[in-house]
């Protein structure tokens, strides 16, 4: 049976993905393809391993988007708390016209927001940005914990993936190696039939 | 709707004072608040038709059956522990808008005109103004939904941890 057939064969369970709203579920499936592809023989168990292992992979790039979703938040708060908007826009909105200005996709308005708010601030963008990290600093050690979390996950799962393929490469030599003696024995009947006098 | 600043003030001046659920129905719904994620409770995985098709899967790659059973209920429970992992982080607690972004000086004059006519001393409306303020000061701190969604998948590191070395013990002793 085919890879691609194998992991769809799998129980739902396990071969069908969880994602997030914004995420493309096309993309998921061709990184877990790439991965499947260099499995050298594809068991049903490997195979349900390998969609985990691609599991964890994309909960690194989850993590690691909120690591700087989190220092925007921070840059954020701070921009709300030194200006004199404290009560009138809310910290989400700056948030997210900060995320834009950062991206370069901020739009006329929301790039005169940010800038407004650093003069009053009275900062700089790097300034800003290294306070910010000082401030989210316990925030980020906590994501900084789940993206290590997962790269641990991946070596167990490295190393399932590699017990299991060592056990079917040693079933199938002694496997071989049966079929060897059985052949050898058989060839030693036949020859001494052959010996014995009529 | 919004509601108004002395409206919901009120309401979570009034709450303060519930004595709990009285119905049967009642007091076995908030038994359950204090549940987050069901990871502490004992799963029955044997009874279940994914366990058993599991082990027939498994079973075909030459594994023992003592070892098909480890093996399947390690991969149900890590799945178990995954799931919970992304329920959590995709409902972190929702942010309390209103009480992180109040101005507490402001509302001590409605705390006053809410409770002084109900009977309650100046010193009770002191102490209410520094409840709300200890409040808003753990609101403030749990941050937006990304450090709360990070802190609370953070809390289940050690069930991953767990599961994960469970399932790689029994393919490995298998």
């Amino acid at each position: 049976m085919p890879v691609e057939d194998k992991s769809k064969s799998l129980l739902p369970f396990l071969s069908s993905p969880k994602l997030l709203p914004d995420e493309s579920e096309a993309e998921f499936q061709s990184s877990l393809q790439s991965l499947l592809s260099e499995l050298d023989n594809p068991s049903a168990l490997a195979v349900a391993l390998v969609s985990q292992l691609n599991e964890c992979l994309w909960w690194i790039r989850r993590h690691t988007v909120d690591k700087e979703l989190l220092l925007h938040e921070a840059m954020a708060r701070l921009l709300t708390k030194a200006g004199s908007n404290w009560m009138g826009s809310g910290n989400s909105e700056l948030s997210v016209a900060l995320e834009h200005y950062l991206n370069g996709s901020a739009q006329k308005d929301q790039a005169a927001l940010i800038e407004e708010a650093l003069i009053d601030a009275n900062l700089t963008l790097s300034d800003l940005r290294a306070k910010a990290f000082k401030d989210a600093a316990r925030h980020i050690k906590l994501v900084d914990d789940l993206i290590h979390r997962q790269h641990q996950t991946i070596r167990h799962l490295q190393r399932s993936i590699d017990s299991i393929d060592y056990k079917s490469r040693l079933i199938k030599r002694m496997d071989l190696e049966l079929a060897a003696l059985e052949s050898k024995q058989s060839a030693k009947g036949v020859l001494s039939l052959d010996d014995k006098p009529s | 709707m919004t509601i108004s600043h002395r409206r919901s003030l009120a309401n979570q001046s009034n709450a303060l004072q519930s004595t709990g659920p009285r119905s049967l129905a009642g007091k076995r719904a908030s038994s359950q608040n204090s549940r987050k994620h069901g990871l502490n409770s004992a799963p029955d995985f044997e009874s279940s038709s994914e366990y058993r098709a599991l082990v027939d899967l498994i079973a075909e790659e030459g594994f023992s059956g003592f070892a098909c059973a480890d093996i399947a209920s390690g991969l149900l429970n890590y799945r178990r522990v995954m799931d919970a992992y992304y329920d959590t982080y995709t409902s972190p607690e929702p942010v309390d808008e209103f009480l992180r972004d109040a101005n507490m000086k402001a509302s001590n004059p409605i705390f006053r005109e809410l409770l002084i006519p109900s009977g309650s001393e100046p010193a009770d409306v002191r102490e209410m103004a520094a409840f709300f303020t200890s409040m808003q000061r753990l609101e403030r701190r749990k941050g937006g939904p990304v450090p709360r969604r990070s802190s609370d998948t953070h809390k289940l590191i050690r069930y991953q941890r767990n599961g994960i070395a469970r399932l790689s013990r029994a393919i490995r002793q298998g």
